[in-house]
């Protein structure tokens, strides 16, 4: 179904690749529609095919059947319009954080002056002001993620994609920054707020997220796609809490 | 608690816990998730931490006011309440009235506002710390100094030139 705000839509996405061992499936008639302001998750079994399923989204790889949709249109080759957040933050460990943020909008803001303000910006909103001639070197986990964060959010995508994003750092840290993250994404003030998540942690997917799309084991398919209904901050033991937790396990089992 | 004195310095000096601002403030917001306190050991458990480990980070919080620990408990003091409902930017002002507090710091800010016109290099807030924290590791106060000093905005420290300033 395509609603006035979808931002993305899959229809019937197929991912499969050629090994060596013969073709594998790793993804089977994928469908569903991402809206704007929506926070959704993707849960599954590792080798569901969740990090193809968002690489698929931001265009870095093309579906092998299927179509995709980005705002109404068809969409083919890179998207620009996306960022993606990596789990290991995918820093430059010989550049700044100023120039780690400021890396992916060389192509797209020709002047450096514009281009520094944007930079500025970005590092404010993630809380790195004061940080931005640190190598990633000296930088904690958790202002490692939040660099990988402020530049995603520098090229001022519509769409924020992110794998695992919390999955390598502490358990401390990574509380703060799902709290900061959710700041960053009720924030209306020209920041993203349709977001994309892939975790193997059932738990953050329900604290987070107004969806929770539940993968299959290879191939992946989709399982279940359940509305979170509980209202924000969610703590671990808030009634409802427990059972989505154990309906998602039930899907996943 | 190990603590050391300085001479001259009537407060004892507190040693730094090499502990990221992040991880402070995640404790804080765990702990305001269980209604503001938990039993320290019950808290090290759940989290699948050390015992010392809890101890360092609540250290660190209780360093910065966040926190306090009656009995085997930590407790979320209500600046502590105050900084988590801040937005990003006001944490920073925040975090940095109660580091201009504290004596290593204050120590810190006070020698680079001497030397305001020449570099103050790592080696000479190195040496400081040491004189400073005597009885620690004088590299990790200094990693500690420069990560919270730099999210506080108190000064700047460039890795290339290995040299402080203050933030104008």
């Amino acid at each position: 179904m395509t609603t006035e705000n979808a931002i993305i839509e899959m229809r019937n996405v197929t991912k499969r690749f050629l090994l060596p061992q013969g073709e594998v499936t790793v993804l089977e008639d994928i469908s569903f529609t991402a809206n704007e302001g929506e926070f959704i998750t993707l849960v599954g079994p590792s080798g569901a095919g969740k990090s193809t399923l968002l690489r698929l989204m931001s265009g870095l790889m093309q579906p092998s059947a299927g179509e995709i949709y980005y705002q109404g249109k068809s969409q083919v080759g890179m998207n620009p319009e996306c960022a993606m957040v990596f789990q290991n933050f995918g820093l430059l460990p010989w550049l700044t954080v100023a120039q780690n943020v400021e890396l992916g909008l060389e192509p797209r803001q020709k002047d450096p002056l514009k281009r520094r303000e944007v930079v500025n910006r970005y590092i404010s909103k993630v809380g790195l002001e004061g940080y931005e001639e640190a190598y990633p070197r000296e930088l904690s986990g958790g202002m490692k993620q939040r660099v990988g964060l402020a530049r995603a959010l520098a090229v001022e995508p519509s769409l924020l994609l992110m794998d695992e994003p919390f999955s390598s750092l502490d358990v401390l840290t990574s509380i703060n920054l799902r709290n900061e993250l959710l700041d960053i994404w009720s924030d209306r003030d020209n920041v993203v707020n349709t977001m994309i998540m892939v975790t193997h942690n059932i738990e953050e997917a329900i604290e987070l997220s107004d969806r929770i799309i539940v993968l299959s084991n290879r191939p992946g398919r989709i399982v279940g796609d359940i509305k979170i209904d509980l209202p924000r901050p969610r703590r671990k033991r808030d009634k409802g809490f427990i059972e989505y937790v154990d309906r998602v396990f039930s899907l996943l089992a | 608690m190990d603590s050391s004195s300085s001479e001259g310095d009537k407060r004892p000096q507190q040693s730094l816990p090499e502990i990221g601002i992040s991880q402070i403030l995640g404790l804080v917001e765990l702990l305001l998730g269980k209604g503001g306190r938990e039993d320290i050991y019950k808290l090290a458990g759940e989290l699948s931490m050390e015992l010392g480990e809890t101890l360092t980070v609540i250290r660190a919080a209780e360093m910065l006011g966040l926190v306090h620990t009656p009995g085997g408990d930590v407790v979320v003091e209500d600046f502590g309440v105050k900084v988590i409902d801040a937005t990003i930017a006001e944490r920073k002002d925040l975090i940095r009235e109660k580091l201009e507090q504290l004596p290593v710091f204050k120590s810190v800010r006070d020698f680079l506002k001497r030397e305001e016109d020449a570099e103050v290099t790592r080696e000479e807030v190195l040496e400081k710390l040491a004189e400073l924290l005597p009885n620690e590791d004088a590299e990790t106060s200094f990693s500690t100094v420069v990560s919270w000093g730099r999210y506080a905005e108190l000064f700047g420290y460039n890795d290339d030139s290995q040299t402080f300033y203050l933030d104008v």
